[in-house]
Formats: C-alpha cells, structure tokens, sequence
C-alpha cells in the first residue's frame, strides 16, 4: 500500500518531514478563517492597529456583546434555523424517496429522471431569485419563511438526490426481499429496513443540506424584505453594506453565524468528506 | 409480492422531480416568458404582459455593461477552474503521500468550503481592504508590494481579488474530488510501469494523468457551475463595482431586475448565463454516463 502511494509521488520524501510541510501549509491556508476568529475579540482601537496584531494584545468579548445587544445576533440566528431546519427536514423525506425509487426501478423513466436532476441543479439562484420573486408574489407568499423554505429545498433536493442514490443502491436486495416474504408490503420495508440501514448516510446528507440552507442567502435577501424575518446571512451583508465597517463587530457576527457549522464539520469531517466524493462523480 | 410494490416507487420517484420541475424547470421556463416581454414593476403580477419579441434580447447585446461583464465571467469562470483543477491536483498528489495526518489534514482544507459563501465574502473584504487590511500588510512586510494595492476599489484589480477569494474558498471540494479520483487509479498500473523502469514523472504523464481525465473533466465542469453561482460572494465583496469591473452575468442580471426594476432585460440577459450553465451541465452528464460505462 505505502510503496503505491509513494509511487504517486510529487516529493522526494514521505513520513514526518512531509508532515511538518502539510501542516504548515494547512495553517497558511486556514489563515483566514483564524483572522475572522481573533478580529471578533479585538477592541476598536486594536481592529484598526498598524501593524495590525495577529495575536489579540487584550481579547474582548465586547464585540460579540454589542452584536448580541444591538444588532440582534440571535433573531438572525432563529430566523437561519427556522429556514434551515425544515428546508432539511423537507429535503430528507423526499430524497430519501426519490433516492430510494431511483435505486431500485430501473427503466428508462429512471435514465430521464437522473438527467432532469442533475441538469435542474446547476442553474445559479440569482437567476432563479427573479421568477421566484414574481411567483412567490403573485401566491402572495413573499415574506414568508415558506417562501424561503420551499425555494432553498430545490437547491438542497437535487444535490441530497445526486449523493444518496449510489447509496440506496448498496442496500442489498435480499433484505428486503426477506421482508416481503415476512409479509411487509414496499411502505413497510421501506420504512423498517431500508431507511434505518441508511441512517449514517441520511444523517451526513442532512447534515450538508442543514449547512447550505443555513448559508443561503440570495432567496432570504430577494424573497424577504422584512427585516425582522432575515436570515443572519443577510444580517451580516447589510452590517459590511457600507464602505467603512466595524470590521471587529462584522468578523463577531461572522464567527458566531459559522461556529455552528465548523463545529459540525469537525466533528464529521470524515463522513463529511466521503459523503461528497460519493456522489459528485458517479 | 403484496400490493403492486413498484406502483409506490413510481409515487416515490414523482414526488421529487415533480417538486423540482415546478421549483426549478417553472421559474427557467417563467424566466424565458418574461425574457420577450415588457416586464416592469407596474404589471409584474399579471401574466399576461405585452409581447416585445426579441426586444429585450436586442437591449443586451447593445448594452455596454453587458459586453464588459461577459468578458469578466469569462474570465472569471476560466481563472478559477485552471486554478482550482490546477492547484487541486497539486494538493491532492502531495496528501496522496504516505505521511502521518495526511487525511485528516487534507479534509481539514475543507473548512474554507464548507463556510457560507456570503461569510468568505465579507471576509475577504475585511482582509482586502486597502487601509487596515492584513493583505497589503503581509505584502508590505516582504516587500513585495510599495504602496497599498487597492484590492476593491481599483477597476484594474477588483475582478482578480473576487478570482483569488472564490479560488480559496473552492480549490479544497476540487482538490477532495481528484483525491478520491487518484485512489481509484488501480495500484498494479503503477507496479507494472516500475517494473519498466519509468520514472516518478513518466507515471505522472503516462498513467495518473490519463486514468485521471475524466474525473478532472468532471470537476472542471463542476467548478464552471459552481463559479456561476458565485453571487454572494461577489456581491458581499464589491457588488460586482466599480463600474462593473468585478460584475458577472448572475450578478448583472439580478441587478437589472431588483435595482432598476427592468425584468425583462434583466431575464433576457439570465438566458445568456443559463445557457452557458446549461451547456456545461450537459458536458458534464455526458462526462458522467462515459465514466459509468466505463
């Protein structure tokens, strides 16, 4: 195995030397999400210091203070999770059926439905954000979280589509064949032995969706103009609006609204990773 | 079998195309009926507007902005897939490596993806901005630069600032991509090419490279749709200014219709960038069917 991988080789040296270059080089990369972590504690006199310190010379939480106190961090935030929660929600029940047919039928209706899902996912939101508009307006559902919810799922479905299908296909036949023997109709197999064998998978899409959801932006800033019901995506785009920012309260807002989601993905890194190189390719 | 089993997958198989037709393959299809009407904010709820045939179409390819911002996604979207294919590749060869904390380091690069675009965006802009910004900083520091770059606000300089943010907040999903591609390249293809006597660089070129194309095809395609979706991002950084220098059609089309209230042009001058997604796309679903057969 380690004599294949070194034959790849760009380096002249493997082990612990290449190790030290990878961490180095992870740091540098990652920089920026550091720099957005410390300018969140600095104080306004130190946010603007030149040279500008790249260790806080006395950390404060006073940033994150005035943002949870005067620009309403945690409606931002409820108004985020109560778009992102049932666009997952949402987004799981029916890919997980969608997935599930997909695997399991296979005839040229199933051939034509993949292109549909794969062909209707690229299309940019900000082109989609204008007939949405005038759609969700002429229903009269524009701002509304429905509005917002129903939007983002179209995006989240086709990718949750793209990535469980090859999974529902590892499901082997013959469990399920050994549950009809046992008298489960399809709904019954479906619900009490496909679906718990996938949980790891549904969890991992769910969790990917649950972070794009989050982050949406363009269907909250277009389909919302209520501030009270704005996401904090655009939340923080009205607070760097201007030409000069209060980039210590901005990069506070910031780390609070991403924490959730760095937090998630260290924890499930791993899966995180295998979850994306399954569908994209294949 | 009880019941008529394949009968609920056919219910199952609906439920979610048709929910994408209606949220997706509605609003193109809308969006193409606004693109030859008069669309603007007196008659926007009313579904039947006045027809102006290719009116719309006519007002795009004469408008300045638009030529200049065509040029910009051209080369916005050509700069970020030769990098992040590139560069991508390059990482993913090194982490290919047998070292210690090579995964897990290389899935830690993944931070930058996962963060909600509109969040790089802001960052960037704190990190570019020419007084305070840690960039001209670092810059001035090695000497590389004398006076402040003005990252934003230059018109020479504003569209390759939003490149190099999009680059660093995509490269990592290209790179993961190829990595996982490059561990599917079967081992005994490089034992028989050592057994030749070739070389690190002949297997390069003579195997992974090859083994490889498709999925770098794949991955180029992808990049090519992501970039297009880069709104957020741009629009947190300069709102594709000054003077359009940093504006990509996405971007453009959206500000015709929500900034100056002209639907039409502004859906007219989407056909143009769903076209180039559209084309991509199914590039890459033929890349895709190519490599199952396979």
């Amino acid at each position: 195995m380690s004599v294949r991988l070194r034959q790849l080789g760009v380096l002249p040296f493997g082990g612990w030397p290449a190790t030290a270059v990878a961490i180095i080089g992870v740091c540098i990369y990652l920089f920026p999400i550091y720099w957005m972590l410390i300018s969140g504690l600095k104080d306004s006199a130190e946010i603007f210091a030149n040279p500008p310190t790249f260790v806080p010379r006395a950390p404060s939480l006073a940033a994150f203070e005035y943002v949870f106190v005067r620009e309403n961090v945690l409606r931002y935030l409820r108004n985020s999770l109560t778009i992102a929660i049932p666009v997952t929600l949402l987004t799981l029940v029916l890919g997980s059926m969608g997935a599930y047919a997909m695997s399991r039928l296979r005839n040229r209706l199933v051939d034509v439905a993949i292109v549909v899902v794969l062909l209707l996912q690229v299309f940019p939101e900000a082109l989609l954000a204008t007939p949405m508009f005038i759609i969700f307006r002429s229903i009269d559902l524009l701002n509304t979280f429905a509005a917002v919810i129903l939007a983002t799922t179209s995006k989240t479905l086709a990718f949750a589509l793209v990535i469980l299908r090859p999974m529902f296909r590892q499901v082997p036949f013959e469990l399920e064949e050994a549950s009809f023997v046992d008298g489960c109709t399809r709904l019954q197999t479906f619900r009490l032995v496909v679906l718990p064998l996938m949980k790891v998978p549904l969890i991992v899409v769910g969790t990917l969706c649950f972070v794009q959801a989050y982050g949406q932006f363009v269907y909250g800033l277009t389909l919302l103009s209520q501030q009270e019901l704005q996401p904090a995506t655009v939340g923080i785009y009205s607070f760097v609006g201007a030409e000069y920012a209060d980039w210590h309260r901005v990069m506070a807002f910031s780390s609070i609204f991403v924490l959730p989601i760095l937090v998630i993905f260290l924890a499930m890194q791993r899966r995180i990773v295998s979850g994306l190189t399954a569908g994209a390719l294949k | 079998m009880p019941g008529s089993p394949s009968a609920l997958l056919y219910v199952f198989l609906a439920l979610p195309i048709l929910y994408l037709i209606g949220f997706v393959g509605f609003p193109i299809a809308y969006n193409l009926m606004m693109s030859v009407q008069e669309v603007n904010l007196g008659n926007i709820t009313e579904f039947i507007r006045p027809f102006v045939g290719l009116d719309n179409y006519r007002t795009v390819l004469a408008d300045e902005s638009f030529q200049k911002v065509l040029v910009n996604t051209l080369l916005f979207v050509g700069c970020n897939v030769v990098a992040q294919v590139g560069i991508g590749l390059g990482v993913a060869l090194f982490f290919a490596q047998d070292f210690p904390g090579a995964g897990f380091m290389r899935g830690l690069l993944l931070c930058s993806w996962m963060l909600p675009a509109l969040v790089v965006g802001a960052l960037w802009k704190w990190i570019f901005a020419t007084e305070y910004g840690v960039a001209n900083y670092v810059l001035s520091a090695l000497h590389l630069v004398g006076s402040p770059i003005h990252w934003l606000s230059d018109p020479t300089v504003a569209l390759t600032s939003v490149t190099l943010a999009n680059i660093w907040f995509g490269m990592p999903f290209s790179m993961i991509l190829i990595a996982a591609a490059l561990t599917a390249i079967p081992k005994e293809h490089y034992e028989a090419a050592s057994l030749d006597g070739a070389g690190s660089a002949a297997r390069f070129w003579y195997i992974t490279l090859p083994a490889l194309k498709p999925a770098l095809l794949a991955v180029a395609c992808l990049v090519t749709i992501y970039t297009m979706r880069a709104f957020d991002l741009i629009f947190a950084m300069t709102q594709g200014g000054p003077l359009d220098a940093s504006n990509v059609l996405p971007l453009l089309s959206y500000q015709f219709s929500f900034k100056q209230f002209d639907f039409g042009v502004g859906s007219a001058m989407g056909s143009f960038a769903f076209l180039i997604v559209f084309g991509v796309a199914l590039l890459y679903v033929r890349t895709l069917k190519q490599e199952t057969a396979s």
